[in-house]
C-alpha cells in the first residue's frame, strides 16, 4: 500500500526511507489508539467487574471476613480448614461424580444424535432446533422447578416407574437418586455440543468414507478410524467446555434442593456449598478460599486436557 | 509495543487493586440522615420486608393500607421471602449498606447484625415517644437491646406447643396421652402406636404419629431447660456438652431404627409443606403462632396442646419474642421508619389484622383488639398461652453469635441422621466442630 502511495505522488519531494517509516509508525500508532479506544468500554467492565473483584477475592481468601466488618488477616487458616471440613470433602465428591459421569454421557448423547442428524432426512431442521432448545433454557430456574416436579413423589417419573414395576417413591427425597436426576438434567441439554458436533461432522470429507467402504470397512471401523480422528478437534473443544461448565453447576441444584444441598448433602455441589458458606454463614474469607481452590483445580484439569490433546487430537493441515 | 502493552496492563491492575481495596471492608453505614422528629406532611418512600407466606403478605397489605389512612404521605414499598431466602438477601443488603427501612427480624441473627452496626438504634425514638413502649413488658423489650442499643423491638411472643391434626388422629384411631402430664417417653410410645396402626391416607400413603422431633434445634433447647441446663451462658458460650446432644438424639433412636417416624425422604420431597400439613402425620411441635399457618396449609382442624416434659408436669417453658421489627442503620428516613414501626407495634387495627399469626402481641392495645371468639384460631392461641402461663418459668434463652448457622447445621445433620448416614455421636462431634467455628 505504501508503494502505491509513493508511485502516485507526483511531487518533486523525495520521500526518504526514514520519513515513510515515520508515517507508517504514526498510522500504526493511530490505529492502535483507535483499537484501544473502542476496547475501553469492555476493558473498563473487565477491570471493574471481573479483574478487580478477582484480585479482591484473592486477598479475601487469606482473611476472616464476615461481610459486615473489615477483613482481618488469617493467613492460610482458611485453606487448612478446607481439608478438615467434611462438608467440603462431600462437595468435592458430589461435584466430581457429576463431572465424571455427566460430561461423558452428555458428549456421547450429543455425538450420537449429531451422527443421526447428519444423514439427510425429512424434518432435519426441525429436529436440530428441537434438540437444541433444551440447552438454551436448561440452566434456568423454571426448568429446574419443572424437573423437580417431574421427579417428585407421585410425579410423572414415579408413575411411569411404578407402571414398569419400580418401587414407588420419587427421586427428589432419595439421596441416592438426586445426583442421577441432576445428571439427567444436564444430559438432556446435549443440544449445544450436538450442534457443534454436527458442524464438525459435515466437514469430514466424504471421500474418506467412500474410500473406507471400498476397502471393506464396516460402520464401527469407519467410526473409530475416520469419524473420531477427524472430529477430534471438535471433540476436544466440547470436552473442555463441558467439563469447565459442569464444575460450575449451581442454579438447578439450588432450586431442586431448596438451597440446602440436601437431602443428606447429596446435592451439595461445590458452588452451592461456597454460596452457603459465603452468604448464609457469613464466612466470606472461607468462601473466597474455596473459589480459588476451584479455579486452581479447573486450571490444572484444563492444562492436563491440553497436554493430552497432543496425543489424540489431529488437526487436519498438519502432517501433510 | 510490548512494553506499552505491559505498562497498560500493569497500570490497569494497580488501579483495580486500588479501587477494590478502597471499596472492600466498608466503613460503618452512613449516619441516618432523617430528621429526629417525623414530619407527616413530607412525602417519603419507605421500603419494608418480612419473611412469611402469602397469608402473612395479605395481612401486611391490609396493615399498610390502614397505615396510609393515618399517614397518607408515606409510601411503603414491600417485598417478602421465605425464611431460608430471607437471610442471604439481608446479608447482601448489609454488605452494600442498603438494608430496608423497616424489616422483620429474628433473635437468631440480631446479635451479628447489631454487633456490626447494621441496625438503627431506636432508643432515641423510644425516648421521644415516636415509639410507645409503655404497655410492653420491660423484660421482653430487653431481648431487643444489645450493648445498650435498642436495635429491635419485639412485636409479639410465642412459646412452644404441640399440635394435633384431628382428622388424622381419628383415622389412626388413637389419641395423645394426657397432655398436662405426659413425658417424652409417653410421646414416643404414642408415635410407635400410631405407626403400628397401619392406617393409610386416601392416596395410599401410610399415616404416622409425627416426625423426628430431635431435628429441630429449639426443641433441644427446650429439653435442656427441662433438664435444668442453661443452654447459652452469659459469656456467649454453650452450656451443654456432646453427651447432652447424644442423649437428646437417642430419645427417638428406637423409633428411627424401627422406621416409626414420618419418612424423611417423603418429608424432603414435600418441602415447603411437610407430613403434618399434608395430613399424613398426626402431630407436630412448633411455636404456638403456627396454628394459623398449619390450619390454612392443611385445611384440617388443628388443635394446640402443651408439650411433653422430662419430669411429669414440669414443662419449664419460656417466652420467645417471635419476631422483632428493626430498621437498617443506613436508612435515610429514620423518623418515618420509627413511625411505621410504632404503628405496626401498637395500632389496634394491626392487632386485629394479624391476630396471633405472629404470636401473641406484645402491646396491650393489640391484645385487647383481638376480640377473639374462643373457638377461632386467635382465641385458641391466646387460650393456650393463658393455659400454660403458669408453666412459663424460664427466661428467654438469648442466642449466641452465629446462632442462625448452628441452627441450620443441626437441621442438616439431623437429615443425615434420619437417612442413616451418621450416628448420634458423630452428629455431636460434627456439630460442635461447626459451632466452634461459627461462634468465633
Amino acid at each position: 500500500m505504501m508503494t502505491t502511495h509513493l508511485e502516485r505522488s507526483t511531487g518533486a519531494a523525495v520521500r526518504s526511507s526514514s520519513s515513510s517509516a515515520t508515517v507508517r509508525r504514526r498510522r500504526k500508532r493511530a490505529e492502535l489508539l483507535a483499537g484501544y479506544g473502542f476496547l475501553t468500554p469492555w476493558l473498563l467492565g473487565f477491570v471493574l467487574l471481573t479483574l478487580g473483584p478477582m484480585i479482591a477475592s484473592l486477598y479475601l481468601a487469606f482473611t476472616d471476613y464476615n461481610l459486615f466488618s473489615n477483613p482481618t488477616w488469617a493467613g492460610l487458616a482458611n485453606f487448612t480448614r478446607l481439608f478438615h471440613d467434611p462438608d467440603y470433602i462431600q462437595s468435592w465428591k458430589v461435584t466430581a461424580g457429576y463431572v465424571l459421569i455427566g460430561t461423558p454421557l452428555k458428549l456421547a448423547a450429543a455425538l450420537a444424535v449429531a451422527m443421526l442428524l447428519n444423514a439427510k432426512r425429512r424434518g432435519q431442521g426441525f429436529y436440530r432446533s428441537a434438540f437444541y432448545a433444551p440447552s438454551l433454557i436448561g440452566a434456568s430456574v423454571s426448568v429446574a422447578i419443572v424437573w423437580k416436579a417431574m421427579f417428585i413423589d407421585g410425579g410423572i417419573v414415579d408413575q411411569v416407574g411404578q407402571f414398569f414395576g419400580a418401587a414407588p417413591g420419587g427421586w427428589v427425597g432419595n439421596p441416592s437418586k438426586t445426583l442421577p436426576m441432576l445428571i439427567l438434567l444436564t444430559v438432556w441439554q446435549f443440544g449445544a455440543p450436538m450442534v457443534i458436533f454436527l458442524a464438525g461432522l459435515k466437514q469430514i470429507p466424504r471421500e474418506l468414507y467412500e474410500a473406507a467402504s471400498i476397502d471393506g470397512a464396516g460402520p464401527l471401523r469407519k467410526f473409530r478410524s475416520i469419524t473420531v480422528p477427524m472430529l477430534s478437534p471438535v471433540l476436544f473443544f466440547n470436552l473442555l467446555l463441558e467439563t469447565i461448565h459442569a464444575f460450575q453447576i449451581f442454579a438447578s441444584a439450588f432450586i431442586i434442593s431448596n438451597g440446602t444441598g440436601g437431602p443428606a448433602r447429596s446435592t451439595l455441589f461445590y458452588t452451592l456449598y461456597l454460596y452457603h458458606r459465603g452468604f448464609v454463614s457469613f464466612q466470606m474469607g472461607y468462601a473466597a478460599a474455596m473459589a480459588w481452590v476451584l479455579v486452581l483445580v479447573v486450571g490444572v484439569i484444563t492444562a492436563i486436557l491440553f497436554r493430552s490433546s497432543r496425543t489424540w487430537v489431529h488437526y487436519s493441515g498438519e502432517m501433510r | 509495543m510490548k512494553k506499552f502493552r505491559f505498562a497498560l496492563v500493569g497500570m490497569v491492575a494497580v488501579v483495580a487493586l486500588g479501587l477494590s481495596a478502597c471499596s472492600g471492608g466498608g466503613s460503618s453505614g452512613s449516619a441516618a440522615s432523617g430528621q429526629a422528629t417525623f414530619n407527616p406532611n413530607e412525602k417519603v418512600t419507605l421500603n419494608m420486608t418480612w419473611w412469611g407466606n402469602a397469608d402473612r403478605a395479605s395481612r401486611y397489605a391490609e396493615a399498610i393500607k390502614a397505615f396510609n389512612v393515618k399517614y397518607p404521605n408515606v409510601t411503603v414499598q414491600t417485598s417478602f421471602a421465605a425464611w431460608a431466602d430471607y437471610w442471604p438477601a439481608r446479608s447482601t443488603e448489609a454488605a452494600s449498606h442498603s438494608l430496608p427501612d423497616v424489616m422483620q427480624f429474628d433473635l437468631s441473627y440480631i446479635r451479628e447484625y447489631s454487633q456490626n452496626g447494621q441496625l438503627l438504634d431506636l432508643q432515641s425514638y423510644v425516648d421521644n415517644h415516636t415509639i410507645d413502649l409503655s404497655t410492653f413488658d420491660p423484660n421482653l423489650v430487653k431481648s431487643g437491646s444489645l450493648s445498650g442499643k435498642q436495635v429491635g423491638i419485639p412485636t409479639s411472643t410465642n412459646t412452644l406447643a404441640m399440635f394435633t391434626n384431628e382428622p388424622v388422629l381419628k383415622q389412626l384411631g388413637i389419641s395423645l396421652p394426657d397432655t398436662s402430664t405426659y413425658t417424652w417417653a409417653d410421646y414416643n410410645t404414642f408415635l410407635a402406636k400410631a405407626a403400628a396402626a397401619g392406617a393409610k391416607s386416601s392416596d395410599g400413603h401410610q399415616l404416622y404419629g409425627g416426625n423426628d422431633y430431635t431435628g429441630t434445634f429449639w426443641f433441644f433447647i427446650q429439653w435442656l431447660l427441662q433438664k435444668g441446663i442453661t443452654p447459652f451462658k452469659d459469656d456467649g458460650t454453650l452450656g451443654f456438652t456432646k453427651s447432652d446432644v447424644v442423649d437428646f438424639l437417642n430419645l427417638t433412636g428406637n423409633l428411627r431404627s424401627a422406621k416409626q417416624l414420618y419418612p424423611i425422604d417423603r418429608q424432603v420431597a414435600l418441602t415447603p409443606k411437610d407430613g403434618f400439613t399434608t395430613n399424613e402425620a398426626a402431630s407436630e411441635m412448633s411455636w404456638d403462632n403456627f396454628l394459623a399457618q398449619f390450619t390454612t396449609d392443611s385445611g384440617s382442624t388443628i388443635k394446640i396442646v402443651p408439650l411433653p416434659s422430662v419430669d411429669t408436669g414440669k414443662k419449664d417453658l419460656f417466652y420467645k419474642p417471635s419476631m422483632l421489627l428493626a430498621s437498617g442503620a443506613n436508612t435515610k428516613h429514620a423518623a418515618a421508619a420509627a413511625t411505621l414501626i410504632n404503628f405496626l407495634l401498637n395500632d389496634p387495627q394491626v392487632g386485629s389484622i394479624f391476630g396471633t399469626s405472629k404470636g401473641v402481641p406484645a402491646a396491650k392495645a393489640q391484645r385487647d383488639a383481638i376480640k377473639a371468639d374462643p373457638s377461632s384460631i386467635d382465641g385458641q392461641v391466646i387460650a393456650y398461652e393463658e393455659q400454660v402461663a403458669k408453666q412459663v418459668t424460664k427466661p428467654t434463652p438469648l442466642p449466641v453469635k452465629g446462632f442462625g448457622t448452628i441452627e441450620a447445621k443441626w437441621l442438616s445433620l439431623a437429615q443425615d441422621l434420619d437417612y442413616g448416614k451418621t450416628t448420634p455421636s458423630d452428629f455431636a462431634d460434627q456439630w460442635f466442630a461447626e459451632a466452634a467455628i461459627d461462634m468465633k
